[in-house]
């Protein structure tokens, strides 16, 4: 029996040391285990460290060096920090007073900045606001503002952020060459009129000439001889050069653009109609050789484009069957147009000089030299670009672009 | 299992039947761990399985039974040791009712890896509460043994009715009701 208890005793003994044993290795275990947790936070830790003063110094670097003003400023816009370039545009340092944004704006900006700082908080930002401020040595200026909120780790708003760029000589600027385009607008109307007068005043005396030439020969029917009756026509047809010559001017002087005439026109149906105006002598051929696009703009103006250059075609052709085709060629940003006829042509060292206006290279009765000015004042307003191709004696083309 | 249940277990038959019992349970077991425990360790639930099979036959008293004596001791443990987390309960339905969502977690803390059974509340009032109970361990009257010893902790008594949804014992419904 004492050798049974003796038995169970020195088992429970064996157990209870196995368990010492045991549980001593776990917590050893544990303990490593600790150790290398608390190693690996300790990193980490270290890691987190380092990645804040990097960051920290970043914003530092940006808040330092960015060229437009910066300012921070607490939710009911106490300025908290700001930098150099604030501090120069604004007068004030926060470092030595306390400065409130409703100090800083204009008294007639308040309710307006009232309005925006609320929005500013209700959407975390506001972008383009322009708004006038008074600095410490009472300048006003106008600033453009882009401002967001700081929120904090439960993104609650903590205080804002704002850029503020002083736009007062941009404004100016705008200001002054809004001003010129309206001076400069009444001034192009005042020159028109003042074609306009002129050449109808040119024209009345033309008429009072022309009248009393009439007259002359009237009276003196069978007293002047031959000589002079042909000279009577040459001032005839003299005083009729010179009042197409007036009204071409006024023509030239009215070619201005006007957005509220701009529409869809198919150039197709223009080059039908000028067929019908313009004469056309029966020896003279026009083909259209490609479908010609529908561009957007003044239909008229298209119209005296395409008028000038045909009927310049049609006049000075020189050959027994005259051609004129017509071609186009579609391009990334504009249409490429091509008039080409087999007429005179038109030497090399005429070709920058035709465009300018009363260039008539040719005697001719109709010609005041002015169409092509007009041409090229139309494609001017189309941002286009006209040149010519021609080999003298045989022909002429005529290249011209229209943007899309 | 964790080893606590086993060495509380061991501490409570040597306490009621004597070391020599101890002994024989131990001996007729078939045990990886050769019957060492310590509270931190942890073993196969088999080994627990084992022990209380051979208790049940040499006592002639029930496993369920035996579980429910366990359990009642096994209180008294958590009492003395960890008195802090019955210390926030007032009423025992509620301290039953969060062994979910506050008594595991707090276990865990200790016990990482301890294989808890999930109690899902279906009902609760006041003075009553239906619980689902599931584990593979099919331990329930342990857990009865507990909800007994929480009610008389608490100065009060309940009729706790304990429902096989499955014949093993792997889930079981609980209806406790607060005597008033």
């Amino acid at each position: 029996m004492n050798q049974q208890l003796e038995g169970i005793l020195l088992r429970a003994l064996k157990r209870e040391k196995g368990a010492r044993k045991a549980a001593e290795k776990i917590l050893e275990g544990k303990s490593t285990e600790f150790y290398d947790l608390t190693q690996k936070l300790k990193k980490s830790n270290f890691k987190l460290e380092k990645l804040i003063a990097e960051k920290s110094s970043e914003l530092r670097g940006v808040f330092e060096n960015i060229v437009d003003a910066y300012v921070v400023m607490d939710l009911r816009g106490n300025v908290i920090k700001m930098n150099e370039p604030a501090t120069s545009l604004l007068g004030y340092d926060n470092n030595q007073e306390n400065i409130n944004l409703f100090t800083l704006v204009d008294v007639s900006e308040v309710e307006k900045v009232k309005k925006s700082y609320s929005k500013l908080i209700n959407n975390g930002s506001i972008t383009n606001f322009q708004v006038k401020i008074n600095t410490k040595s009472n300048d006003q200026k106008l600033v453009h503002i882009n401002a967001s909120i700081i929120y904090d780790e439960n993104h609650k708003a903590i205080a804002a952020q704002g850029i503020v760029r002083d736009i007062t000589e941009i404004k100016n600027l705008e200001l002054q060459k809004e001003k010129l385009l309206l001076k400069l607008g009444k001034s192009n109307d005042e020159l028109q009129e003042y074609a306009h007068i002129v050449s109808h005043d040119l024209k009345s005396p033309l008429s009072s000439i022309y009248a009393l030439v009439s007259w002359l020969k009237e009276d003196n029917i069978g007293k002047f001889d031959k000589n002079s009756l042909q000279n009577f026509g040459h001032i005839e047809s003299t005083l009729e050069k010179m009042e197409l010559l007036i009204s071409d001017v006024l023509l030239y002087s009215s070619v201005s653009l006007d957005e509220s005439k701009k529409l869809n026109v198919d150039l197709n149906i223009v080059i039908e109609d000028l067929k019908k105006i313009i004469f056309i002598p029966s020896h003279i051929k026009i083909n259209v050789k490609n479908k010609l696009p529908v561009v957007f703009g003044e239909r008229t103006k298209f119209q005296q484009l395409f008028q000038n250059l045909i009927g310049n075609a049609i006049k000075f052709n020189n050959k027994k069957n005259g051609l004129i085709e017509i071609d186009v060629s579609e391009k990334k940003s504009f249409y490429q147009f091509s008039i080409k006829d087999n007429g005179v042509g038109i030497e090399k060292k005429y070709h920058d000089k035709i465009f300018k206006i009363f260039h008539s290279l040719n005697d001719h009765k109709d010609s005041t030299g002015i169409g092509l000015s007009i041409v090229k004042k139309i494609i001017d307003l189309y941002n286009g670009n006209i040149w010519i191709e021609s080999d003298y004696g045989k022909g002429t083309t005529f290249h011209f672009t229209l943007k899309k | 299992m964790k080893g606590i249940v086993l060495t509380e277990f061991l501490e409570l038959v040597e306490t009621k039947f004597g070391l020599e019992v101890v002994d024989k349970i131990i001996s007729a077991s078939k045990l990886e761990s050769e019957g060492i425990y310590t509270s931190v360790g942890t073993y196969e639930f088999s080994e627990m399985l084992q022990l209380l099979q051979h208790l049940s036959a040499h006592t002639k008293i029930s496993i369920d039974a035996l579980l429910l004596v366990y359990a009642e001791h096994f209180f008294s443990v958590i009492e003395s040791s960890y008195p802090g987390l019955l210390a926030i309960y007032k009423d025992p339905i509620e301290m039953i009712s969060s062994i979910e969502n506050h008594i595991h977690v707090e276990v865990r803390k200790i016990y990482p890896d301890a294989e808890l059974p999930t109690f899902e509340v279906i009902e609760k009032t006041e003075n009553s509460l239906i619980m689902i109970y599931k584990s593979s361990r099919a331990m329930h009257h342990f857990g009865l043994g507990l909800m007994n010893k929480t009610f008389e902790y608490f100065n009060s008594t309940a009729v706790i009715d304990l429902e096989k949804i499955k014949e093993d014992g792997t889930e079981v419904k609980f209806s406790i009701t607060k005597n008033k």
